[in-house]
């Protein structure tokens, strides 16, 4: 019952995982970090086939980081996405293809505004203003879509972001427990205890 | 896929391959026993094992159709599967315990299997799944512990050694291998245990089971576990939990091998039988009171029953 | 016929040599010098910079290069081979992180991008890499400062303090007579400048230094630091001369004092006589 949400606001983009990591019924562990930290401006989620997602997401890491130390800068947000989005589409052909949803949310320091992009397996993508992935989709997206408000102040994100979560926590069969949650904006990523 | 890093790499487990299809076709110039004994692996000079695989065309399908004895009960091969494996990190280490069951379908092929891996006198690998697959691929790691302490001059550390089983599984994806197993061990960071499987998954934590009974091992092992547990005290919940899984669980049973893991590398407790622990208990070990751990043994004498208060006994006249 | 030796590169010369392998040391002789200088926690590159032209971007010339974020590289040499080995390692620093969650040790790179050069001296259709480096960095979870050399030939080697590139005999002698133990963070920056004034005449603005102070902690000295580094130097060797100076003005004037009060005593002598 993985579930993600990702909200943007006035100069940020939260980004909020599960924490649970499960095999069959059981919860192996209960505070599995999710989302993942590519570069000073940049976060991913990632969700879906077990070993797929950790695995797709280190290479992303590795390969973000690598193009730092290449190019002295970072990849832009949009930049990121897209390669991102690319490798997994590569990936999609091959004999094993990555089944990860993810959530990358970044703030673009050149720009100076966040963006945040929703891809899923198959290696679509969109930029949206907010993202769900899981089961947590089919209550947050309406939520959002009533409460989102794309001036919100970091404390107001933060409050729809817990809309979301008690929706999800009062509707649905098997709930996610303990979520992580992540903030990047101009002065960088910080990490929010709910 | 995995351009850019992975093509280049010379440490991943895909350019291992690659490697070593290269090495393989480089070597045919040389007699395999110019490079002398291989231990069976015939591995070391070429990295990563191949296997010939059937030749169908999709291997995971045909495995399956010949394996899984929960669709097929008549399947020709049964896979030893039902298990009961732990570990726990605290304070003091690591504890490690195992049940000794080996089951083919219903048969229980064996009462005697060591499910602890002895990788080196400081990692420790539990065995869950195929029997077979966690065997080979442990003792490769274990081979590869020692190159990459004969080359780095230090001990591998736990975080290492269970990435590099993670990358070796995560390559065959797909193609049937089925392993769930637990890295333990003590490293410059102190003990850890992390949790590998077939999947490719990889888990970082305190405190783990695998297996059919693992749910029955986590009943008493969640209730019973904090991290400042005394030696002997993390010893009697390893056994006892064990003990649970192998009275609740068709699949596990027979005996309990218990190791702690200290600074100093791991240290085998001992074997215990699950029947005797459930009757007399463990015997006079550290840390148990011995008494039997069953549910009979622990109540013996209590009763639920609940009647009024009964008038007070007759005194008999004399 | 004997000429063909160095032709092929992977021939050997009835006397043992690859001839190629030793032309490549000879590029390196050629390019421009670095210093590495190890203290006691910090551990300093330093390396001559060639003379931007007016119009040139002075950014995109670099000599010392991250490889990762504890790991410093300087090279001396042909620099497009340097790009190309750089390149390889700062891949292999994040392929170790991904397969092993570990960082690279220093040693590890080092060995690495060893192993890469030895590989090109054994190869057919190639040729060895034109480059020596210096390699600094921190080990994770360690505070001892590591500097690493390698050379064309695929050979690797750790040092307290070496020198790569043009006179670097002359620069490598010098740190000899000058290195000591336990060195400050400034007494290592001061022998890393002091070493390369030995070679580079126009001072400060052609001379680059980054100072490595622990773990992922790197600094690039700005041109008034060197500078004032330099005038420190340079009023130290005034001082030093001046003190010369006048010791031998002193021994002079005292050789005079003698040889007059000679003269004295012996016109005095005279009418005695």
């Amino acid at each position: 019952m993985e579930t993600s949400f990702a909200i943007t606001g006035k100069g940020y983009v939260i980004v909020a995982a599960d924490t649970t990591a499960s095999r069959s019924i059981i919860k192996m562990k209960t505070d599995e970090d999710k989302v993942k930290t590519l570069s000073p401006h940049l976060l991913m989620a990632y969700s879906g086939e077990p070993g797929d997602t950790v695995h797709f997401a280190e290479y992303v890491e590795r390969n973000i980081r690598l193009y730092q130390i290449r190019n002295l800068y970072p990849l832009r947000p949009s930049a990121a996405a897209a390669w991102i989005r690319r490798a997994l589409a590569t990936s999609l052909r091959s004999r094993s293809p990555y089944s990860v949803n993810l959530l990358v949310g970044g703030y673009d320091t050149a720009s100076h505004d966040p963006h945040l992009y929703w891809i899923d397996f198959l290696g679509t993508m969109t930029e949206v203003p907010f993202a769900a992935h899981g089961y947590g989709a089919y209550f947050a997206l309406s939520l959002l879509d009533r409460y989102h408000d794309p001036e919100a102040s970091l404390e107001d994100g933060l409050i729809a972001l817990k809309r979301c979560i008690r929706q999800v926590e009062e509707r649905l069969v098997v709930t996610p427990g303990k979520y992580k949650v992540k903030v990047v904006s101009k002065d960088g990523i910080q990490e929010i205890d709910l | 896929m995995n351009t850019l890093v992975q093509r280049f790499s010379t440490t991943s487990a895909q350019s291992e391959i690659n490697k070593a299809k290269a090495l393989a076709a480089d070597d045919q110039d040389f007699d395999d026993f110019a490079w002398g004994s291989e231990a069976g692996f015939g591995t070391i000079a070429k990295g990563v094992p191949t296997f010939s695989l059937p030749a169908v065309p999709d291997p995971r399908a045909f495995l399956r159709l010949h394996t899984d004895d929960h669709a097929d009960p008549n399947c020709r091969i049964k896979i030893q599967h039902g298990t009961t494996t732990l570990a726990f990190r605290f304070k003091g280490g690591v504890i490690v315990a195992v049940d000794s069951r080996a089951t083919a379908g219903s048969y229980i092929a064996s009462g005697t299997v060591k499910k602890v891996i002895e990788i080196n006198p400081y990692l420790l690998g539990t065995m869950a799944g195929g029997a077979a697959d966690c065997q080979f691929w442990e003792t490769y790691l274990g081979m590869h512990c020692r190159l990459h302490e004969l080359r780095n001059r230090e001990r591998i550390s736990v975080s290492a050694a269970s990435k590099y089983l993670s990358n070796l599984v995560y390559n065959y994806k797909g193609m049937g291998l089925s392993m769930g197993t637990m890295i333990c061990g003590w490293d410059k960071t102190g003990p850890s245990v992390f949790y590998v499987d077939s999947d490719g998954t990889r888990l970082k934590g305190n405190l783990f089971s695998v297996g059919s009974g693992s749910t029955h091992a986590y009943g008493v092992l969640d209730q019973g576990y904090h991290w400042d547990l005394s030696d002997e005290d993390a010893q009697e919940l390893g056994r006892r939990s064990i003990y649970a899984a192998g009275h609740r669980d068709a699949y596990s049973g027979n005996t309990c091998n218990l190791y702690h893991i200290k600074e100093d590398g791991w240290h085998f407790i001992g074997n215990y039988d699950i029947s005797k622990m459930h009757y007399e208990g463990p015997g006079n070990v550290p840390g148990s009171e011995n008494v039997g751990y069953g549910y009979d043994v622990r109540v013996v004498g209590r009763s639920s029953a609940n009647p009024p208060p009964s008038a007070p006994t007759p005194v008999v006249a004399a | 016929m004997s000429r063909s030796y160095d032709r092929a590169l992977t021939v050997f010369s009835p006397d043992g040599h690859l001839f190629q392998v030793e032309y490549a040391g000879e590029a390196v002789r050629k390019g421009t010098c670095a210093v590495g200088v190890r203290g006691k926690d910090v551990v300093v590159l330093g390396v001559e910079k060639k003379s931007v032209l007016q119009l040139q971007d002075p950014r995109t010339v670099r000599k010392v290069v991250m490889l990762d974020d504890h790991v410093c590289l300087a090279f001396a040499g042909l620099t497009a081979d340097g790009r190309v080995l750089i390149d390889k390692a700062r891949i292999e620093c994040q392929s170790h992180r991904l397969t092993v969650e570990d960082p690279v040790t220093v040693e590890y790179i080092t060995k690495h991008i060893a192993g890469i050069k030895q590989r090109y001296t054994q190869s057919g259709g190639v040729r060895p890499f034109g480059i020596s480096t210096l390699i600094v960095g921190f080990d994770p979870h360690d505070t001892r400062p590591r500097l690493y050399q390698t050379e064309p030939s695929g050979i690797y080697s750790a040092w307290k303090a070496n020198a790569i590139g043009r006179s670097s005999k002359t620069v490598r002698e010098f740190l000899e007579k000058n290195h000591k133990d336990d060195l400050t963070r400034d007494e290592t920056i001061k022998l890393t400048v002091k070493s390369l004034l030995e070679v580079v005449q126009t001072g400060a603005k052609n001379i680059e230094i980054s100072v490595m102070e622990g773990y992922g902690k790197v600094t690039n000295l700005a041109l008034a630091e060197i500078e004032a580094i330099v005038a420190e130097i340079e009023r130290e060797k005034e001082a030093e001369a001046e003190r010369k100076r006048s010791r031998l003005a002193a021994t002079a004037a005292g050789q005079a004092a003698m040889s007059s009060r000679a003269e004295e005593t012996g016109a005095s002598d005279a009418p005695v006589q």
